[in-house]
């Protein structure tokens, strides 16, 4: 099993979605978060007065998936998101040692 | 002649006019003193001969004054009240419809000269009726006596406006202060004690003044006061009667206005009033006794009166400990046209509106329809500014809605009560969903003082609610948002709909109509765009940016988004929803007031081919394609079509070194537009001329056609009132501005006087901020101003660019409460400053900006 992160700009959350759900990924946790990558944010103006807004506001898509299925995962998160231009986001792919179902106690098998 | 309703025939007059009037007089005062004498000089004896002066007055005003122009004799204090004793000042007041003029001032000396002849003691005042639309603060023993104004005279229908325009709440509530101010001094005289051995009878402690007193505060905030006091009312009464009595034989065995009750003056009255007594010592006493009696009955009630009155708040409407409630409910269960102050005084008096009033209002709303809540341009008015967000209003809001009043008003909000939609997001019903969107405005408007303040990131939003305009038409479109949802239809088509209804019954000007229903119909699209869209890509802004057009529609839909939002769930509105509804803000902001030199309006534009196919009146289309090409789109946007067509005509055969002008009254504010053709200096001497007037620039905008035709539209505010009170300034205004444009007269010598005061000496409450932008826009360097706002501003600034070669060619002019912000997009020799030019230019303006403040 893996843990598959993806950090997509908040836009393009709803066709990662769509994406994962064709390949029959069934469980996901969504979740807004702010940061920034290798352009650490930009200055904005407003009203004549430049700020920088460091963290910008994106998506965070967590699934984890058997491994067998994780290429084709990257793949289509990868063209679910991509724009060409920077900003568009990362996938981080992270192995997961065991898990279980809180209702049943039961124990995932890969 | 206790009734003076009707106006009194004239007497003969001359000489035998006199003497009949002397007899007259002779003969009451021979009266009163008889009375007195019996010891009967109270209250019945002086309205008798108050009723006598009242004919006399009444004869001397009719003969002199006749009917033209209509004016008023008011008899005022005592006099108004009936108690004018033998020698008490006779105070009137004589009231003119409109200004008088050098006539009517001898009208007035023919009317008093008889009234003096006779030996009155006239107290007068000459007034005109514009002079009570404003509170003289400073005088309140005038406004006092004129509660007890009676008419004795003249055109009755003018005393009925002069009630009208003085029984004011704010002054009820002023009066009332003052009042017990004027009581408080009065009493520091006399030790604040009633127990005197010679009383002054009118002025002391429990005196006659005290009397008025109470039955005053009574009449201003809740008469039924005077039934539950700490004595039984007839007690007040009796107090009177003696104390009047006893001022009779004051005045007559004085023969002057004197009211205190000296040891000699004590024998005297005790004999004439008959109490029993060997000696006249035991005979004071009994008379002392009788004083001292009523005196302290009468600072009882004082006392009480003062502790127990609610404080007027409004016409039939007093603040007490449970909140604003009505005076007399039974009045107001009839008049549903006075509901709303009630709400409205609660926000003002931060407070609630009190159950009772609360129930009085339940139980008969349901009498009414919606069109009895809102009778006329004033009810409809105050309907508005109600919805002003401002502390308090979302509690108010929901008061009248529990109360089912907001239903009523809004039959439209009155579907949605309750009204349950089952989706994933929302948490609240309809009509609670709706008034937390207000809530949150009203937040903005006012943050609550906590020991968390408010985040930051609302600031933001909060200084976007401080800019607006019409803040209270934000509030009108979240009332009436989700109303569509009262069907299971598609609501915001649904919600635009019932709008539409609302805009009707409160006559709605089209402008404001437009934009509300914009809002409404809107009011999903910019969380769409923001959150859904991606708002990297400048195609997704400029989409946007020309939905909302300008930067009012932007800044309320923003704010209408960021309420609807929040007022889904607790959880709804996070941080970083909130980031990314501002990003949106900010880059369609900057698209509106930066870019826009860039898209012109050319005739192959659809929009111009959709406005000129509407046209209406007769304008050829081609002289209005004329004066449209080449300014920027947003002027479509900015202006409706009869404003356009105002411009068109305006800018009709104009010829170098011309200037036309219009000039209107825009609610509070002035509107100057000006066509003429384009010059150096020429914004700068147009703004010029403006603050020479002393005028404040508010906001506007400043076009240049390619042609060379320009557009400029000031709004400002005239607070020195020259507009409005010089018949001939207007011309003068328009007089100027052409000699100036011309070139016959130079804007800095008409400024040198007003120079000083041009430049205010005190810190600064903003950082001047100066931004030179070359990449913004593809034609012009744009420079952002952000200052303290002060007179002649705009004139300095552009004078400076104007000096440096530049070319003004489109100015955007807003004020945010003390922060003037303005957009110059410039050039100079055709083409965009270079990099040291804006250097220069900048630190020129820094300059500038910077010397405003220094201190002498």
């Amino acid at each position: 099993m893996k843990l598959i992160k993806c950090i997509v700009r908040p836009n393009k959350v709803d066709e990662v979605k769509d994406a994962l759900s064709r390949l029959s990924v069934s469980g996901m946790t969504v979740s807004e978060v702010r940061g920034h990558g290798k352009q650490k944010g930009h200055t904005a103006i407003y009203r004549g007065k430049e700020y920088n807004v460091s963290l910008l506001p994106k998506m965070e898509i967590e699934v984890v998936v058997p491994d067998l299925l994780v290429p084709d995962c990257i793949k289509a998160v990868i063209e679910a998101a991509r724009t060409g231009e920077i900003g568009d986001g990362r996938v981080f792919v992270m192995p997961v040692e065991q898990s279980y179902k809180i209702r049943t106690g039961e124990r995932d098998i890969d | 002649m206790a009734n003076s309703d009707a106006v009194q025939a004239a007497a003969p007059d001359g000489d035998s006019g006199h003497s009949s009037r002397r007899q007259q007089l002779d003969a009451a005062r021979q009266e009163l003193s008889d009375a007195t004498l019996r010891g009967l000089g109270g209250r019945a004896a002086l309205a008798q001969y108050s009723d006598t002066i009242d004919g006399l007055v009444a004869a001397v005003f009719t003969g002199a004054l006749g009917d033209t122009p209509p004016a008023v004799v008011l008899a005022l204090g005592g006099y108004g009240r009936r108690h004018l004793c033998l020698h008490s000042d006779v105070d009137l007041l004589v009231l003119f419809a409109g200004a008088l003029n050098a006539q009517d001032e001898g009208r007035v000396g023919k009317f008093l000269h008889p009234l003096w002849d006779l030996g009155l003691v006239v107290g007068h005042q000459v007034r005109e009726l514009k002079d009570f639309a404003w509170i003289e603060a400073d005088n309140p023993e005038f406004l006092l006596a004129l509660l007890d104004a009676r008419p004795i005279a003249g055109d009755r229908d003018l005393f009925n406006r002069f009630t009208a325009t003085f029984h004011r709440a704010t002054l009820h509530a002023h009066l009332v202060e003052a009042l017990l101010q004027l009581t408080d001094q009065r009493h520091a005289l006399y030790n604040a004690t009633f127990y005197q051995l010679e009383p002054d009878v009118k002025a002391a402690p429990g005196g006659l003044r005290d009397l008025a007193a109470v039955r005053t505060i009574a009449r201003l905030t809740d008469p039924a006061l005077l039934q539950q006091g700490p004595s039984d009312a007839a007690r007040l009464d009796e107090a009177e009667e003696f104390l009047l009595r006893t001022r009779s034989i004051l005045h007559l065995e004085s023969r002057r206005n004197q009211n205190v009750l000296s040891h000699a003056m004590q024998e005297k009255a005790a004999g004439l009033l008959t109490y029993p007594g060997a000696l006249p010592q035991a005979r004071v006493e009994r008379l002392m006794g009788d004083y001292f009696r009523h005196a302290r009955g009468v600072a009882r009630w004082l006392e009480w009166m003062r502790r127990v009155a609610p404080a007027p708040v409004g016409p039939n409407l007093v603040k007490s400990a449970d909140g604003v409630r009505f005076i007399d409910a039974g009045v107001a269960a009839n008049q549903p046209d006075t509901w709303l102050s009630a709400f409205q005084a609660a926000i003002d008096c931060g407070t609630a509106v009190s159950d009772d009033t609360l129930s009085c209002i339940q139980q008969h709303a349901d009498r009414f329809t919606e069109r009895d809540f809102l009778l006329d341009r004033a009810h409809r008015d105050a309907w508005l500014e109600f919805l002003t967000p401002r502390a308090g209003l979302y509690a108010r809001l929901s008061q009248m809605h529990d109360s089912g009043l907001l239903g009523r008003i809004l039959p439209e909000f009155g579907a949605i009560t309750c009204r349950v939609v089952r989706d994933f997001y929302h948490k609240y019903t309809v009509d609670e969903h709706t008034l937390l969107t207000i809530r949150t405005l009203e937040r903005l408007a006012a943050p609550r003082p906590s020991p968390e303040p408010p985040p930051r990131e609302r600031e933001r939003f909060a200084s976007l609610l401080q800019d607006l305009e019409r803040p209270e038409l934000l509030v009108l479109a979240l009332l009436l948002h989700d109303v569509g949802k009262a069907r299971d239809e598609e609501h915001v088509s649904e919600s635009v709909r019932l709008a539409r209804g609302v805009f009707e019954r409160l006559a709605l000007p089209a402008e404001s109509r437009e934009v509300v229903e914009f809002l409404i119909a809107n009011h999903l699209q910019m969380s769409m765009v923001a959150f859904r869209r991606d708002t990297e890509d400048p195609d997704t802004v400029r989409r946007f940016a020309a939905l909302v057009g300008v930067e009012e529609r932007l800044k309320m839909l923003c704010l209408l988004t960021l309420a609807d939002v929040e007022a889904v769930s607790l959880e709804t509105l996070t941080p970083w929803k909130e980031e990314l509804l501002w990003r949106l803000y900010v880059d369609t902001y900057n698209h509106l007031t930066l870019g826009y030199g860039d898209e012109l309006i050319d005739r192959s534009q659809s929009e111009l081919a959709q406005f000129l196919g509407a046209r209406h009146g007769d304008l050829p289309a081609d002289e209005i394609a004329r004066f449209l090409e080449g300014l920027p789109r947003r002027y479509l946007q900015l202006f409706d079509r009869d404003a356009i067509e105002r411009h068109v005509r305006l800018a009709r055969d104009i010829h170098p070194d011309e200037v036309h002008v219009s000039l209107e009254q825009k609610g509070s504010a002035w509107e100057l537009t000006v066509v003429t053709m384009d010059k150096p200096f020429l914004f700068s001497n147009i703004a010029g001329v403006l603050s020479s007037f002393g005028m404040d620039i508010l906001r506007g905008h400043a076009m240049t056609s390619p042609n060379g035709l320009v557009l400029d539209i000031f709004q400002f505010t005239d607070g020195e009132r020259f507009l409005e009170l010089n018949p001939d300034a207007r011309d003068e205004l328009v007089s100027v501005l052409d000699d100036v444009v011309s070139g016959r007269v130079d804007v800095t010598v008409r400024l040198r006087g007003r120079e000083r005061s041009l430049v205010h000496h005190r810190p600064p409450r903003v950082t001047p901020v100066v931004h030179c932008d070359n990449h913004a826009s593809q034609r012009y360097t744009i420079v952002e101003i952000v200052a303290d706002d002060a007179l002649g501003l705009l004139y300095r600034i552009s004078r400076v660019m104007s000096q440096q070669g530049c070319d003004v060619d489109l100015v955007l002019i807003s004020t945010e409460g003390h922060k003037a912000i303005d957009v110059f997009h410039i050039t100079r020799d055709g083409a965009k400053l270079s990099a040291v030019a804006q250097d220069a230019l900048a630190a020129r303006l820094h300059r500038l900006l910077e010397e405003d403040h220094e201190v002498d």
